[in-house]
C-alpha cells in the first residue's frame, strides 16, 4: 500500500482538488484506492456527493478499527472508496493530543486498510499540528501544493523549519507548483528561483483554471467530467510525474 | 470486504427493458453505454491454475486472475498480448503471484466466450451512484444467434449503502426472478467446449483391487501410463513448452519400471522385446531433454554468476538455443517414423490383447496385494544397503546406483499406492522423495559439469568475446562443483533420517510379509 498525503500549512492552495483528481486517476489506473477526508470543510467528500459523517466522529476515527472501516463509502467510481469528514473534525488535533501516545497514531489507524487498498491519498486540513505531524511521520510521500507566491513559498519554508525542528524526516516531502497564472510576472519569476533553491520540486505544475473550480459545479472530479481539458492533462501528468519521481526511483 | 453481488437468472435480451422500466418507477436510475467484448480464459495444458481454484482470464486489453466462485479480482493489469510463458509477464506482484503456480508451462486458451453488458446506476437525492445493475449475455463466439452461456443480472451494492441494494433484490424477487446458482461461469464455459477441468494428471491415482490378479492389475497399470504417452506425444511436435516431452519421458519410465516390476508375470520374450523397444524409443529425446534443463535454467545459472560475467555467458546460450532447435526436429523425425509407429502399435496391442498362458510357476495368477508387498519390501532392503555402503565410502558410481534403486522403489509405491492407506503412504513418499531429489540434484551438477566442459570445447574460441564466454563458462563449473560437493556432504544427513527406524516401522508394517527380517 502506498499512502500520499495532500497537504498545506496555508489554505487555499488547491490540496483538495489535486486529492480527489489524483485518487481518482489512480483508481482508473486499476488501482484500488481510498481517498481520506481530514479535513472539517468536507469539501473532497461534497465533490464525491456523500454525506460528510462518520459513525463515531472524531472519536471513533481516532480509535480506528472497525468503526472507521464501517465509514467507507464506495464513490461513483470503480475501485475508489472515500472515507468521508465529519464536522467533528474541527477538534481532531485537541482529540490526538489527549493521546497517550499522539505522534504515531495515523499508521495504526491506516494499517487496517493496507490489504484492501493499493494506494491511500489522504486530503489534510490547513494547520501545522499534531495532526500535521502525525501524516508527515505516516505517508510515503507529502505532496505540498505551492502557489507561486511570496506568502506561499514564505509557508513552505515555515513548514520546512517545522520539520526540521520536529526531527521530521523531509526527505518525503515533495511540492509542486499550484494555481499557476504563467501570465504572471511573479509567477515565473517565482517559479525560476524556487525551483533552482529548493530541491523536491516536481516538473509538473497545476494551472489556475476555472475547470478546476468548476468541480463545485459537477460534483465530480475534473478529469471524469472533462477528461480532454487542459486541467485534466495537467493532473494526468502530475500523477505520471508521481509515479516516475518518488514510486519507481 | 465488498458486500457480494446477487445475480438473477434471465430468460433472455428482453427483460432488460422490461426490468429497467419497473425500478425506474421507485428509483431514479440510469442507463450508461453498453460494454461488449470478448473474454479469454486461460490455464495450463495441466490445469495448473485450476488446481489452485483460481481463473485466469483476458478481456480488452486486461489479464486478469481471480478465485474460482468469487467476483473480486486479485490481480487486475493491462496487459496485452496475453503473455504464453511466466517470463513474458511484466515484473510485479501479478508475476511474483503466478510463478509457482504455473512455472514453465505455457498458458493454454481453455474458453473464448463473447459478453455484452449494459450498466445502470441507481442514484439518491444527491444524484450519487447507490447501487449498481449489470445486464449481462455472454455467448460462444460465432454468430449473433451463437449459443448463450448465460442471461444474468448483476446487483453490484456500492460500499457504505447496503440498503439500496437490498431494496433491488426485493424488487427483483418482487418480480418473479429467481437467483442464479453459486456455479461459475468458468466451469459452464469449459463444459459447453467439451472440456473436463482437472482431467490430465500425472499423478498415478490407479484403482486397483487387493485380490485382483497380478497380470490384469500390472496392465491396468500399463494403459494408464499409455494413455499419458499418448496424450503428450501428439502435443510435443506443437512445441508448445518443455513439460509435454517431460510427462512423456517420465511415463514411458514409468512403463519400462512396470514392465518389469515382477519378472514372472509376462513371457521372458515379450519383456526382453518390449525392454528394448521402449528403451529404444525413451533414448529419441535424451538429447533433446538435457538441452530443455539447461535452457530453463538459464536465469538460475546466470544469478550463480558474478554480474561482470553475466552477459558474457550469452553465447552459450544461443549455440544451445541453435543446438535444440536442431535435437526438436530429429526428435519429430523419428516420433513419425515407421520404426516408432511400428514399436508404439505392437506396444497398443500387447495392452489390449488377453493374458498369455505362462504356465503354472507364473505370478500372473498371484493377487497383486501379495506381491506388491513382497516387491516394495524387497526394493526398500535394497535401498537400505545401497545408502548404507556409500555412508562409508562414497563414489559417483555407488550415488547413481542408489539413485536408480530409489527411483524404483518411488515408482513401485506409486503403482500401488491405492491398495495401502494413503496416510501412511504420503509419509514414505515425502521422505522417499527428499532423498531423491538430493540424489537427483547431485546427479544433475555432476552431469552439467560434464556437459558444460565438453560444450566448452565445441564452441569456436577465436574471437574475443568467446574468450570472455570461456571465462564465465568457467566460473559456472566452479559454482556447480562446489554446490555438487555440497549436496554430496549433506547426503548422509538425508539418508540417515530416510533409513531412521521410525521409517523402517512403517515400511514393515506396510509391506513386510510373515517370516522376513528388517536388514539393518
Amino acid at each position: 500500500m502506498r499512502t500520499i498525503a495532500l497537504y498545506s500549512n496555508k489554505g487555499g492552495v488547491g490540496k483538495t482538488a489535486a486529492a480527489v483528481n489524483l485518487s481518482y486517476l489512480s483508481a482508473l489506473a486499476g488501482a484500488k484506492t481510498l481517498i481520506c477526508d481530514l479535513d472539517p470543510q468536507s469539501s473532497a467528500t461534497y465533490y464525491f456527493r456523500v454525506k460528510p459523517k462518520l459513525k463515531s466522529g472524531a472519536k471513533g476515527f481516532l480509535k480506528g478499527g472497525k468503526s472507521v472501516y464501517k465509514s467507507i463509502k464506495g464513490t461513483d467510481y470503480e475501485n475508489l472508496d472515500l472515507l468521508p469528514a465529519d464536522f467533528s473534525y474541527r477538534r481532531l488535533d485537541i482529540a490526538f493530543n489527549q493521546l497517550k501516545r499522539p505522534k504515531n497514531r495515523l499508521q495504526k489507524i491506516l494499517k487496517p486498510f493496507k490489504a484492501e487498498y493499493d494506494v491511500v491519498i489522504l486530503d489534510c486540513p490547513a494547520s501545522i499540528s499534531v495532526l500535521a505531524e502525525n501524516v508527515l511521520n505516516t505517508v510515503d510521500c507529502t505532496l505540498v501544493p505551492l502557489i507561486p507566491t511570496t506568502l506561499s513559498v514564505r509557508t513552505y519554508l515555515q513548514l520546512l523549519t517545522f520539520c526540521k525542528k520536529n526531527k521530521i524526516d523531509t526527505s518525503r516531502i515533495y511540492t509542486f507548483y499550484s494555481m499557476v497564472d504563467r501570465r504572471k510576472k511573479l509567477h515565473l519569476s517565482l517559479m525560476e528561483k524556487v525551483s533552482r533553491k529548493l530541491s523536491h520540486v516536481l516538473k509538473s505544475d497545476i494551472p489556475y483554471l476555472s475547470m478546476i473550480e468548476r468541480m463545485g459545479v459537477y460534483r465530480q472530479p475534473t478529469v471524469a467530467f472533462s477528461p480532454g481539458s487542459t486541467a485534466s492533462k495537467a493532473y494526468q501528468r502530475l500523477w505520471q510525474n508521481l509515479q516516475e519521481t518518488i514510486f519507481i526511483k | 470486504m465488498m458486500p457480494n453481488i446477487v445475480k438473477f437468472n434471465l430468460a433472455g435480451d428482453d427483460d432488460e427493458r422490461q426490468i429497467s422500466r419497473q425500478l425506474a418507477a421507485r428509483h431514479t436510475i440510469k442507463k450508461e453505454a453498453a460494454v461488449a467484448g470478448r473474454l479469454t480464459i486461460y490455464d495450463t495444458f495441466d490445469w495448473r491454475l485450476f488446481h489452485k481454484s483460481l481463473v485466469l482470464f483476458a478481456s480488452q486489453d486486461r489479464l486478469m486472475l481471480r478465485k474460482l466462485g468469487q467476483d473480486r479480482m486479485i490481480y487486475s493489469h493491462h496487459i496485452k498480448p496475453t503473455p504464453c510463458f511466466i517470463w513474458d509477464f511484466p515484473e510485479g506482484d501479478f508475476k511474483r503471484y503466478l510463478e509457482p503456480v504455473i512455472k514453465m508451462r505455457r498458458l493454454l486458451k481453455c474458453a473464448d466466450l463473447v459478453f455484452r453488458a449494459t450498466p445502470y446506476r441507481i442514484l439518491n437525492q444527491d444524484e450519487k451512484t447507490v447501487a449498481r445493475l449489470f445486464f449481462e449475455t455472454v455467448r460462444l463466439p460465432g454468430r449473433k444467434d451463437s449459443r448463450t452461456i448465460t442471461t444474468q443480472l448483476w446487483v453490484k451494492p456500492v460500499k457504505g449503502y447496503p440498503k439500496y441494494s437490498r431494496k433491488i433484490k426485493n424488487q427483483l424477487e418482487g418480480l418473479g426472478l429467481t437467483s442464479s446458482g453459486d456455479e461459475d461461469i468458468f466451469f459452464q464455459a469449459i463444459r459447453e467446449t467439451n472440456q473436463d477441468p482437472g482431467s490430465y494428471s500425472t499423478k498415478l491415482n490407479i484403482k486397483l483391487h487387493p485380490d485382483m490378479r497380478s497380470a490384469e492389475a500390472t496392465k491396468i497399470i500399463l494403459r494408464f501410463l499409455f494413455h499419458i504417452i499418448k496424450m503428450n506425444a501428439a502435443k510435443i511436435e506443437q512445441d508448445l513448452d518443455t513439460e509435454f516431452l517431460h510427462d512423456y519421458r517420465v511415463a514411458l519410465r514409468r512403463t519400462r519400471s512396470a514392465l518389469v516390476w515382477n519378472k514372472n508375470i509376462f513371457s521372458k520374450e515379450t519383456i526382453a522385446r518390449f525392454k528394448k523397444n521402449l528403451s529404444y524409443i525413451g533414448k529419441i529425446s535424451n538429447t533433446l531433454r538435457d538441452l530443455d534443463v539447461y535452457l530453463l535454467n538459464q536465469a538460475t545459472y546466470k544469478a550463480m554468476l558474478p554480474p561482470v560475467l553475466r552477459d558474457d555467458i550469452d553465447p552459450l546460450f544461443a549455440y544451445l538455443k541453435k543446438q535444440r532447435s536442431t535435437s526438436f526436429r530429429k526428435v519429430v523425425r523419428s516420433m513419425t517414423s515407421k520404426k516408432y509407429r511400428k514399436i508404439m502399435q505392437d506396444w497398443e496391442t500387447f495392452l489390449n490383447e488377453p493374458q498369455e498362458n505362462l504356465g503354472a510357476e507364473s505370478d500372473a495368477e498371484h493377487s497383486v496385494f501379495d506381491l506388491a508387498r513382497k516387491r516394495i519390501y524387497k526394493q526398500y532392503k535394497n535401498v537400505v544397503k545401497a545408502g548404507n555402503r556409500i555412508l562409508g565410502n562414497s563414489d559417483d558410481e555407488m550415488l547413481h546406483n542408489l539413485r536408480i534403486q530409489c527411483k524404483k522403489l518411488r515408482y513401485l509405491i506409486q503403482f500401488f499406492s491405492n491398495l495401502f492407506p494413503s496416510k501412511k503412504i504420503n509419509i514414505l513418499v515425502g521422505q522417499l522423495k527428499k532423498l531423491q531429489d538430493r540424489l537427483g540434484d547431485y546427479n544433475d551438477l555432476s552431469v552439467q559439469v560434464k556437459y558444460l566442459y565438453v560444450v566448452a570445447e565445441k564452441l569456436p574460441s577465436n574471437s574475443s568475446q568467446m574468450k570472455k564466454t570461456l571465462v564465465a563458462i568457467g566460473s559456472l563449473i566452479d559454482k556447480l562443483d562446489t554446490k555438487r560437493q555440497s549436496e554430496k556432504e549433506s547426503f548422509a544427513q538425508t539418508f540417515t533420517r530416510f533409513s531412521s527406524s521410525q521409517n523402517q516401522m512403517l515400511f514393515r508394517e506396510l509391506f513386510e510379509l510373515q517370516s522376513e527380517t528388517v536388514v539393518s
